[in-house]
């Protein structure tokens, strides 16, 4: 890996560092940083290029920067939202924007709390309010101090009322992208009705179809053939990078929107992603390396002994969170 | 006058069907069912009264009108957004959100959509129980996520089993894609509309920044002035009189309408875009507003009657003793119901 990059990406580390004053062994040096701002400019050569090799060239702590090289892994991690109002009263749903019930707001945090040591860079959500408050209420208990701010380009005023006039913050901030491409699948004149009634009007069999077929749309709405059409076609083009360029990334959506996703990442057949169900609030974590996905189960709670590693890099950035409190 | 006893008066009664109470009202036996929300009522400094016919005579065993009633208590009364005629009396509900990660980190925020910490959830949700027995039939919220945050939290808590739902209209696909196809779906619920009016003021040139880092760069006495003068923005941005105009206007222009057809609102916003309202609701002056501090997280509720604004404060948590009835005939009752109960 050139040294050039290797530098870059232990600026970015050194900065995280340097904010909280850490002693920092390299190599055969002991480099103290001062608490307050070291701001090494990118390419400055303060430090020689020998003392970094032993620094692992990967994003331990991605910067945010655009100019990112390719890294060597980026965590992905996809959240289903749990249970909103209308689960309780078992309508159908579909891209209506019911919040989340009293339930719905601690699975969410419940997932914070398994996901709490593992990186984020960018988050990513659908326009509903569900899955908005759920990548919020996970990140409040993330151990990590950097704060996720909305974006907001819906027009030029609501662009610049939004912006922010400090590096400083810019450099802690998390973007949150909302896209209705990920919102969840479309369920045309079925939206509202409750689960019984449309069984008995339009009979269990046509239902049924609806519901768990491929291609088959309920009338107005999306088959979850035309709902993956859309997400992973977001997915390809607006996330993907972002993991290329070594940023962690986490996606806060639904049961179809996310299955459509899995579905791209597993490679799997239309028979296999129909059954697929997907738990609400039981985070699934991605290792993306090398052009691939690998999947890494669901992170279990820090209280809870016997937490494996996903990578050395994560265990890294875990104990440098650990440190970081002492 | 008798119009408004009425809906004062079944205010009351839904006090009484609360606990299933048979209550004798002139010649007619009302049984009142044990559901239906619970209005908080304390003694009244004025004494007790004995329900002696000249208060409470024209106590009606009818639930129909009022807007201040639940219609969880006339479950047949489902006329709740078309069929409403006009009101006495609603209430208006304002809540300032509770703490975000850069107040945390003492940022200024202003339009930065910046979410709430732990904290600012649990006083979200806490004030959410102050107001779960207040009945809310339209809530308006900014185009920021704490707020709308707040107000979906709040919500989680009240007894009313209405759902809140979030107007979407940003684009055609949108309005398409959110709609709803059940009649019986709509009644039971309670639109959410999303204003950047109602956003915080635009901070301009300072959002972003450290507190202590400005008053260094700039000066206490500037940046003193831009946080706490009426007409004095920042570098690009909004003044408070700013942040007043289009508030109040928006307020004026689409949720005092709301107010006069008979329905209960509830406002979740921030600190200078309540203010502003509050400045129009309680007809302050600028002085007075610049030295108005608003709780977070503390609900504070008005009274919209008669074209008039009246203050009732915030409402304290059901489990809380001694808190104070809205008005009057309901004071009068609650203080005779304590009676029969032995309460304090």
């Amino acid at each position: 890996m050139a040294t050039n990059v290797m530098l870059q990406q232990a600026a970015g580390t050194l900065q995280l560092l340097s904010s909280c004053g850490i002693h920092f062994r390299v190599g055969n040096n002991s480099v103290r940083f001062p608490p307050k701002d070291l701001r090494a400019k990118r390419g400055s050569n303060c430090f020689g290029e020998k003392e970094f090799s032993v620094i692992q060239a990967s994003a331990l702590f991605p910067s945010n920067e655009e100019s990112l090289k390719k890294s060597n892994e980026a965590a992905l991690i996809l959240i289903r939202h749990g249970e909103s109002l209308w689960n309780e009263k078992n309508l159908f749903t579909g891209c209506v924007d019911v919040p989340l019930t009293h339930k719905g707001a601690g699975e969410a945090i419940e997932a914070g709390k398994r996901i709490s040591n593992i990186p984020v860079d960018v988050i990513f959500t659908s326009v509903l309010i569900r899955a908005q408050m759920t990548a919020m209420l996970a990140m409040t208990q993330h151990r990590h101090k950097k704060v996720p701010i909305f974006i907001h380009d819906e027009n030029e005023q609501a662009r610049l009322w939004s912006q922010i006039h400090s590096e400083d913050a810019i450099k802690q901030s998390i973007p949150v992208i909302t896209a209705w491409k990920l919102n969840e699948r479309m369920y045309g004149e079925l939206q509202g009705l409750n689960k019984q009634e449309t069984a008995y009007r339009f009979g269990k069999e046509k239902v049924h179809d609806w519901r768990r077929s491929y291609d088959i749309p309920p009338p107005n709405g999306e088959s979850l053939e035309m709902c993956a059409r859309r997400a992973v076609a977001y997915f390809k083009d607006e996330i993907e990078p972002q993991l290329l360029s070594g940023k962690n990334v986490m996606i806060a959506a639904h049961g179809n929107s996310l299955r459509s996703i899995i579905m791209y990442l597993d490679k799997l057949t239309t028979q296999e992603v129909i059954s697929l169900e997907l738990s609400t609030g039981i985070p699934m974590l991605y290792i993306f390396k090398e052009g691939k996905f690998t999947r890494r189960g669901s992170p279990i709670a820090p209280t809870e002994a016997g937490v494996y590693a996903y990578t050395t890099r994560l265990a890294q950035y875990r104990q440098k969170l650990d440190e970081m409190l002492h | 006058m008798a119009n408004a006893m009425l809906h004062q008066s079944v205010g009351t009664l839904q006090l009484l069907g609360n606990s299933g109470t048979h209550c004798e009202i002139r010649n007619n036996s009302v049984k009142l069912i044990p559901k239906g929300f619970k209005v908080e009522v304390g003694v009244s400094k004025r004494g007790i009264y004995s329900s002696g016919e000249g208060k409470l005579g024209v106590i009606r065993a009818s639930a129909s009108q009022t807007s201040v009633v639940d219609p969880v208590l006339a479950p047949s009364n489902n006329g709740i957004h078309e069929s409403r005629t006009k009101s006495n009396e609603v209430a208006l509900i304002l809540i300032r959100h509770g703490e975000s990660l850069w107040n945390e980190k003492n940022l200024f925020t202003g339009c930065v959509d910046v979410p709430l910490t732990k904290k600012g959830v649990e006083e979200a949700i806490e004030a959410g129980r102050r107001i779960s027995n207040i009945p809310v039939d339209m809530i308006y919220t900014s185009a920021l996520i704490r707020a709308q945050m707040t107000a979906m939290l709040a919500m989680t808590q009240h007894r009313r089993k209405k759902v809140s739902i979030i107007m979407h209209n940003e684009s055609e696909q949108a309005k398409a894609w959110s709609q709803i196809y059940s009649e019986e779906t709509i009644k039971q619920s309670v639109p959410v509309i999303t204003a950047w009016q109602l956003n915080e003021r635009m901070y301009g040139g300072l959002q972003g920044l450290n507190k202590q880092e400005t008053a260094e760069r700039f000066g206490k006495e500037k940046v003193h002035e831009w946080r706490r003068s009426y007409d004095i923005p920042p570098p690009n941005g909004e003044s408070l009189e700013m942040c007043a105009q289009r508030a109040v206007a928006y307020f004026k222009d689409n949720i005092e309408p709301q107010l006069q057809s008979g329905k209960n609102v509830m406002i979740a916003a921030h600190g200078n875009s309540l203010r502003s309202i509050i400045m129009y609701l309680d007809k302050l002056t600028s002085q007075e507003v610049i030295s108005l501090e608003l709780s977070t997280g503390i609900p504070m509720l008005y009274i919209f009657k008669e074209e008039n604004f009246i203050r009732r404060g915030s409402p304290v948590a059901p489990t809380e003793t001694g808190v104070y009835a809205y008005t009057r005939v309901c004071n009068l009752l609650s203080a005779s119901f304590s009676i029969c109960l032995g309460s304090p």
